[in-house]
C-alpha cells in the first residue's frame, strides 16, 4: 500500500443521513469502518443510536432530526461542522396506484426524498459546512428505471435527483465540490420489507436481477468509493449499482 | 488487522490481468493494483516498456507476457499463463482521429481489431478455459467517446460503443458465476495517447481539469474489488464533469 491510500476515509468528516435504517446505516458503518468521523442523522433515535453504537472509532456525532422539518434540518446543518462530505441516504417509500395518488402523498414523497437533500444541501453551502474537495452523494433509484407498479411519486422524487446534481454539480466545481447519484436497485433493507408487507410481490424482485437481491454493503462501498479521493475526478456522474436489474430492460440506465 | 470495508477495496490474494500494461493507463492500472496486494499478469507489445512496468510492480511473483492480442497467436500465447484470475482489465487501445469522409477501410479496421476484436475474443478465449475465477470482473477500458459524439471520433467512438455492447450482454451470460462485467469511461486523461495542443483544449472544458492516470486506477481498482461484487453491466463516466 501507498503512504496515502486513496480509497482511506481517515480525516474526513463524512454527514449520512437517513443513518437509523437501511443503506443510510450501513453507509455510516462502511465509512466509519475506511477511518471517517461520521455525522449520522435519523429520525429514530433508538435505531439511530443502535448506528451509532456500531461506528468504529472516535468522536462520531448524532443528530436525531426530521428533514422534512426546517428548524431540524438547521440543526443537522449546525451540529455537522464543517463536513468533506454528505451521503443523503433518507428517503421513504409507499406503494400507490396511480389513480389513487393524492397532493399528499405526492408531497410527502417529495418532502423527504427531494426537497430535503436540496435544502439540506443548500443549507450546508450557505453556510460553507462543506470544505474544498468536499464530495456530495445523492441516493436516488432505479425505480425511474424500472417503472415498478404503484410506484409513481416514488420514482418521480427520486428521478429528480439526477436533475438536481446535475446543476449541483456545475456550481460547485469552483470549490472543487463534487456531486454525485448513485442509483441502486433492490437492497436487502426493512424499506424493501415494508414493501414486501404492503402487496409489493419481493419474491420475483429477489430472482429478477441477474446477481440477485443486494447487501446495504453494495451500496456502502459504492458510496465510500463516491466519498473517497479515489474518486477525485468523477463528478455529475449517475451510476446504477444493481447487479444488472436494468441491464436487459432501460436504454436510459 | 483489517475490517470489512477495507477488505472489501483490498486485491489481495487477487490475480488481476492487465492488457496494454506498457504504456499510460494500462501501466499505472498495474503498479495500482499491485499496491492493493494483487498478483499481476501483465502483457504488452514492447518489451522494454513492459519490462518497466513490471519493475514497478510492489510484490513478488508478477509475470509479464510479450504479446500482440491483435493476433490470435498473441492471445493463445498470453491464455497460457491464465488460471483462475480473478480480474480482467482490458487497457490495450488506440486512438486515431478521422473524419468519416477521409475513412478508409484499412483505418477502420485496424480501429475494430485492436479496440475491439482483441479484447472481445481475449475475453471468450478466458471465458472458455474458465480462466476466469467464480467472482471475477472484467473490465473493458472504453472512452467517454463511447457516449457522446465528438467530432472526428467516430471509427474509435464505434469500437467502444461496440464494447458497452458486448459487456451487457456478457454482464448477463455469466452472471449465474457471480462474474462482472463492467466498463470505464475516461475523458481526457494526461497519458501519452494525448498530445500537448490537445490536452490544453480539453482541459478548458472539463470542471475538475484534467484526469491523471491514478484517477482511471482508482475506478479500475473499485471495480476489480469485491467493493463492486453487486456492479455489472455499466460504464463508470470518469470525466471530471466534462461540459460543452
Amino acid at each position: 500500500m501507498t503512504a496515502v491510500d486513496p480509497f482511506s476515509l481517515a480525516g474526513k468528516r463524512i454527514l449520512v443521513t437517513g443513518a437509523s435504517s437501511g443503506i443510510g446505516r450501513q453507509v455510516a458503518i462502511s465509512c466509519a469502518q475506511m477511518g471517517a468521523q461520521v455525522v449520522a442523522s435519523g429520525r429514530n433515535a433508538e435505531r439511530l443510536q443502535s448506528t451509532f453504537a456500531q461506528l468504529q472509532g472516535d468522536n462520531h456525532v448524532q443528530v436525531v432530526a426530521d428533514l422534512t422539518r426546517q428548524d431540524d434540518l438547521d440543526r443537522v446543518v449546525k451540529e455537522s461542522g464543517i463536513v468533506n462530505g454528505v451521503v443523503h441516504a433518507a428517503g421513504i417509500t409507499k406503494l400507490v396506484p396511480f389513480r389513487l395518488i393524492s397532493r399528499q402523498h405526492m408531497d410527502d414523497m417529495f418532502a423527504s426524498n427531494t426537497f430535503a437533500p436540496m435544502l439540506l444541501t443548500k443549507g450546508l453551502l450557505a453556510k460553507k459546512r462543506i470544505a474544498a474537495n468536499g464530495s456530495i452523494l445523492f441516493i436516488s433509484s432505479i425505480a425511474s428505471h424500472v417503472g415498478p407498479m404503484a410506484s409513481g411519486s416514488y420514482a418521480a422524487s427520486k428521478a429528480a435527483l439526477l436533475g438536481v446534481m446535475r446543476t449541483l454539480a456545475r456550481e460547485v466545481a469552483k470549490q472543487g465540490m463534487r456531486a454525485n447519484c448513485i442509483a441502486p436497485g433492490y437492497v436487502r433493507t426493512p424499506m424493501l420489507d415494508d414493501l414486501g408487507q404492503a402487496g409489493g410481490n419481493m419474491a420475483d424482485l429477489l430472482t429478477l436481477a441477474p446477481l440477485g437481491l443486494g447487501e446495504p454493503e453494495d451500496v456502502a462501498y459504492a458510496a465510500v468509493f463516491y466519498m473517497s479521493d479515489a474518486s477525485r475526478w468523477i463528478t455529475r456522474n449517475y451510476f446504477v449499482v444493481d447487479g444488472g436489474l436494468t441491464v436487459p430492460m432501460d436504454i436510459y440506465a | 488487522m483489517s475490517n470489512a470495508a477495507q477488505q472489501a477495496f483490498s486485491l489481495a490474494g487477487k490475480t488481476i490481468l492487465v492488457t496494454g500494461a506498457s504504456s499510460g493507463l494500462g501501466q499505472q492500472i498495474a503498479i495500482s493494483c499491485a499496491e492493493r496486494g494483487a498478483n499481476l499478469i501483465v502483457t504488452g507489445r514492447d518489451a522494454a516498456r513492459l519490462q518497466e512496468t513490471h519493475d514497478r510492480l510492489v510484490g513478488a511473483g508478477h509475470q509479464q507476457v510479450l504479446a500482440d492480442l491483435t493476433s490470435e497467436g498473441g492471445r493463445d500465447h498470453l491464455v497460457q499463463v491464465c488460471a483462475n484470475v480473478d480480474g480482467v482489465l482490458h487497457c490495450a487501445g488506440k486512438q486515431k482521429l478521422c473524419p468519416v469522409r477521409q475513412l478508409t477501410e484499412t483505418v477502420m479496421t485496424d480501429m475494430y481489431s485492436i479496440n475491439f476484436l482483441a479484447p472481445l475474443m481475449l475475453t471468450q478465449r478466458l471465458l472458455q478455459g474458465n480462466a476466469i475465477a467464480q467472482n471475477g470482473s472484467i473490465v473493458f477500458t472504453l472512452s467517454i467517446a463511447a457516449h457522446i459524439g465528438t467530432r472526428g471520433t467516430g471509427p474509435y467512438a464505434a469500437m467502444k460503443s461496440a464494447l458497452l455492447g458486448i459487456i451487457r450482454c456478457l454482464a448477463l451470460e455469466v452472471a449465474k458465476r457471480g462474474i462482472r462485467v463492467n466498463g470505464i469511461s475516461p475523458s481526457a486523461v494526461v497519458t501519452p495517447m494525448w498530445d500537448a495542443g490537445h490536452l490544453e483544449d480539453q482541459k478548458a472544458r472539463h470542471l475538475l481539469g484534467l484526469g491523471e492516470p491514478q484517477d482511471v486506477a482508482n475506478a479500475a481498482v473499485y471495480l476489480l474489488a469485491d467493493a463492486s461484487r453487486w456492479v455489472t453491466g455499466t460504464s463508470l463516466v470518469l470525466d471530471g464533469g466534462a461540459v460543452y
